[in-house]
């Protein structure tokens, strides 16, 4: 399910010129009220499209309409007089999806006043906490890494054992009205010692909460009348949890050692719940289980360190190792804000450890949509699916690209950021004193 | 979710509880180090490098060229440079050959993996200034990080302790050589002890509950302060030199007129290292109006600053920094994680490049360590995609000749020049490219890391890395 998506970039770039760009000596004026949004189709034309799914479209057209992708052909060309945005000679992909961020929820992590990731209570179930009502559209690391391919998020809060709602966004910068395409995509949780400072008793709460759960549409008119013993967690959380047990949302699980990723899948497969591991240090000792039980793991492929012992079995390879056990790869910077960017860089050391090149696009795009259940709109360029579009000047994941242009939601979007116009503030330094 | 960014904030400032002062050593700090060389440049052994893209960082790429690797030493770098009899030669044709990278900026072995407790001896924050305490003290010679860092082309990196503190203490320079059994193998030899100061949100925060400073304008107070007793202790001690020059000049006369030598204190010993040059400061500085302040404050008293550290608004005055002979120690995309990073821009190392000031690309990272070449990749094309002209050799500068100069051990290492220490490191291909690793790495003409072959392991990993346990006493090489 995605909501109607409106048309806000020409609204959005008003909105950045207002806001950041009030220092820039030469910014001209925005025209208010600003027109309507063109209802016409924009042709991206000549350029070599990645999917996403592995195919390779070259001199691809393909049509944008009213936020959607209308056509992808092989060839072709726009109908005269068509707008279109010429990519001779450029990589075309899907927009880059982070996989389990704080995108919108942190400005500055060490400041609270900043921060809305964190439901602060005693209680560690947090299932009804949904982050999306707090989600800051006017972040400044949503042009950030808007500007450099990130089109879409999910949005995870942290904290707890159950840590809240996942949101599913477009890096539409200041819609904060429009921007979340889908609240509660996933409920986002940590094993490990998350609960009472111990692995078991973690497990232990969590099948708990999860158990009482998917009891409680039965018990719920006892409960409202007061006539329900204490529960494992609060009613609202009980209910938050019912998506997920139904299946119309996925459970995205922290965890990194062989032996909780096995409880893991074990708790999924008692539950009958859509289980993605998150992090998954260990995960190739499991991954003949992961591929049978088709579960997908966000690996970060650069966090190679046996940073606890939960994660002495980390490698480099990860991806590589799973890929070939046939388990669906995606890959993330998990809890990241502020340099998601990097999730070209992180893609290109998967390569560089043997992940074949289009396996390690479908692991930032297609891989993410599908993991989160959002496939059916997100992850490749195909027909119907949200236009959500990279125009790269070259190898997306190598350290001397950039994209020229990013559409979202088919608007092309303003390619400025608050560290763009820093930059240009700063470039002539002769009108400041010695 | 968790917070991948807490463990970069707590390498730099992880807190130890219930961690004491520990008494003052009886041995003096001491910049002299022990001789730690691997052994056995016997019969001074050469190989040549033959036939790859050298990029030595002077200045100078040589697209077919070679280098000389005679003893612990470059031997001559050129093209079409004949083998000596004897020598091994390694074809090297299509690789790309440049001096090791070297770090300004690490906590290897202070913070090491895995981040216990136990292991956490970078921040002895129990007072802002602990001018007496050294990072090599502190160091951990097991730290498996040091292998993955090594791993990535690195062969000589600063360990720094942490920045709670004004004045952290000592810093120690240090070579990724491998089998490491305490601090004294890994020393460069020669190199200068630095000195960790640091301004800025840490030090307010760890003290603002408690004995102070609690905000910045505590910090530059206690900078002062501590400079100022530098000042005097030095004045005492130059005073006593004196005094006793005289009396031996005249004969040395009776002992009781031999002057009484003042009362030694090793924090001020170590800053007054600082006003004599011999100890470089090195100055975790986010803010350009707090580095401005931090050029005045060392002019005040008298010394330099070597280089700030994270530097995060260095760009905004690239000029004073050039005319301060300050370099700046800059990630290539770090920021926002608190409020005196917030005004980042990717283009920081080519702004200060551009203005004539010497940019360094540092990690302060495990993580960051294990690919500063990409790191220096990521601000090179960001300076050029805004138009500013940053050449590969410049950018390869910023991870080895200006990381040298700010150790000060540029006349040892970071280029590739005849007569320098043979730390090299040769790449399957352009080292700005994300595809790209190192394939040999050498220290002091000794291979140490060699891609699929030469993996050393510190104990650590041992029987806790995949397949230890399972291949019974075969030793076996894996690490990654």
């Amino acid at each position: 399910m995605t909501r109607t998506y409106k048309l806000y970039a020409h609204l959005l770039a008003g909105c950045l010129a207002a806001t950041m760009a009030a220092e820039v000596v030469a910014a001209p004026p925005v025209p208010r009220p600003q027109t309507p949004p063109a209802v016409g189709s924009v042709y991206i034309v000549g350029g070599e499209l990645h999917v996403g799914d592995g195919t390779v479209v070259k001199n691809a057209t393909i049509e944008v309409r009213n936020g959607r992708i209308r056509s992808v052909a092989a060839g072709g060309a726009a109908p005269a007089n068509a707008q279109t945005i010429n990519a001779t000679g450029k990589w075309i992909t899907p927009g880059l999806i982070a996989a389990d961020t704080g995108l919108g929820l942190t400005e500055i992590e060490l400041e609270p006043s900043t921060r809305d990731d964190s439901l602060h209570t005693e209680d560690p179930i947090h299932a009804a906490y949904d982050a999306a009502s707090a989600i800051n559209s006017r972040s400044s690391a949503i042009q950030v890494h808007a500007i450099d391919g990130i089109t879409t998020a999910a949005v995870a809060p942290s904290g707890g054992l159950i840590s809240g709602q996942v949101a599913w966004i477009d890096l539409v910068y200041g819609d904060d009205a429009g921007m979340v395409a889908k609240a509660g995509v996933a409920v986002d949780a940590a094993l490990g010692q998350a609960y009472g400072g111990s692995r078991a008793a973690t497990l232990d709460k969590l099948t708990d909460v999860l158990d009482e759960a998917r009891k409680f549409p039965q018990r719920k008119q006892a409960h409202d009348r007061g006539q329900s013993r204490k529960l494992a967690a609060d009613f609202r959380d009980l209910e938050a949890l019912g998506p997920l047990l139904r299946g119309q949302a996925v459970l995205t699980l922290a965890c990194d050692r062989a032996s909780d990723i096995r409880a893991a899948i074990a708790l999924a497969k008692r539950f009958g719940i859509k289980l993605v591991v998150v992090g998954g240090a260990e995960a190739w000792r499991v991954a003949p289980e992961l591929a049978q039980a088709k579960i997908p793991v966000v690996v970060q492929p650069t966090n190679n360190l046996p940073r606890s012992f939960d994660r002495i079995g980390a490698r480099s390879d990860l991806a590589t190792v799973l890929q070939k056990a046939g388990v669906e790869v995606v890959i993330g910077r998990p809890g990241d804000v502020h340099n998601i960017h990097n999730l070209t860089q992180e893609a290109g050391v998967a390569v560089a450890h043997g992940l074949t090149w289009e396996q390690a696009l479908s692991a930032v795009t297609r891989n993410v949509a599908q993991a989160y259940g959002m496939d059916k709109d997100y992850g490749t360029v195909a027909t119907g699916k949200v236009a959500n579009i990279v125009i790269w000047d070259g190898d997306p994941f190598e350290l001397s690209s950039a994209p020229t242009q990013v559409l979202i939601r088919g608007q092309a979007i303003p390619m400025v950021s608050r560290q763009t116009l820093l930059r240009d503030r700063y470039r002539d330094l002769s009108r400041f004193r010695p | 979710m968790r917070n991948a960014w807490q463990y970069t904030l707590l390498a730099g400032l992880c807190l130890t509880v219930g961690c004491k002062k520990t008494a003052p050593a009886t041995t003096a700090p001491t910049t002299k180090s022990s001789t730690t060389k691997p052994a056995s440049t016997q019969g001074e052994a050469s190989t040549l490098l033959k036939g790859g893209r050298v990029m030595t960082a002077t200045g100078v790429i040589i697209e077919r060229g070679d280098v000389l690797i005679t003893g612990d030493r470059i031997a001559a770098v050129g093209v079409g440079i004949a083998a000596p009899a004897g020598a091994k030669v390694i074809d090297v044709a299509g690789k790309t050959v440049t001096p090791g990278i070297i770090d300004t900026h690490s906590h290897m072995g202070v913070y090491p993996s895995p981040g216990l407790k136990a292991h956490a001896d970078g921040n002895e924050a129990t007072e802002p200034n602990t001018a007496y305490v050294r990072s090599a003290d502190g160091f951990w010679p097991q730290d498996p990080q040091i292998d993955y860092a090594r791993a990535g082309g690195v062969t000589t990196c600063q360990i720094l302790p942490g920045s709670a503190n004004l004045i952290g203490g000592r810093s120690v320079t240090i070579k990724l050589y491998p089998n490491l059994r305490s601090v004294a193998d890994a020393r460069f030899e020669g190199a200068p002890d630095g000195l960790k100061m640091a301004c800025g949100e840490n030090p307010k925060r760890v003290y603002g509950e408690k004995s102070g400073p609690q905000t910045r304008m505590g910090n530059v107070a206690g900078y002062r302060k501590a400079f100022q007793s530098a000042v005097e202790y030095r004045r005492k001690q130059q005073k006593y030199k004196q005094g006793l020059e005289e009396w031996e000049k005249n004969g040395k006369g009776k002992v009781k007129d031999r002057p009484d030598p003042p009362d030694r204190d090793l924090g001020l010993e170590t800053l007054a290292g600082v006003l004599d040059g011999k100890i470089l400061v090195h100055n975790h500085c986010y803010r350009a109006d707090e580095m401005s302040l931090m050029l005045e404050v060392a002019a005040e008293f008298g010394f330099k600053i070597r280089s700030f550290h994270h530097a995060v608004e260095a760009y905004k005055i690239a000029d004073r920094l050039a005319r301060a002979e300050t370099a700046s120690s800059v990630w290539a995309d770090w920021w926002g994680f608190k409020a005196e990073a917030y005004d980042a821009v990717r283009e920081n190392a080519a702004l200060l490049t551009a203005a004539g000031a010497r940019a360094i690309i540092h990690s302060d990272s495990p993580v960051g360590i294990q690919r500063l070449n990409q790191e220096a990749g990521k601000a090179m094309y960001a300076g050029r995609r805004a138009g500013i002209e940053i050449s590969e050799d410049q950018a390869l500068r910023w991870i080895t000749q200006n990381p040298a100069w700010a150790l000060g051990i540029d006349s040892q290492t970071g280029t590739l020049e005849p007569g320098k220490l043979a730390d090299v490191v040769v790449w399957s291909g352009n080292p700005f490219s994300i595809y790209t690793h190192a394939e040999q790495v050498w220290i002091d003409g000794e291979v140490v890391f060699e891609h699929g072959v030469t993996q050393p392991r510190t104990d650590f990993s041992v029987g806790l890395a995949d397949g230890d346990i399972e291949a019974g006493s075969r030793a076996r090489g894996g690490q990654q």
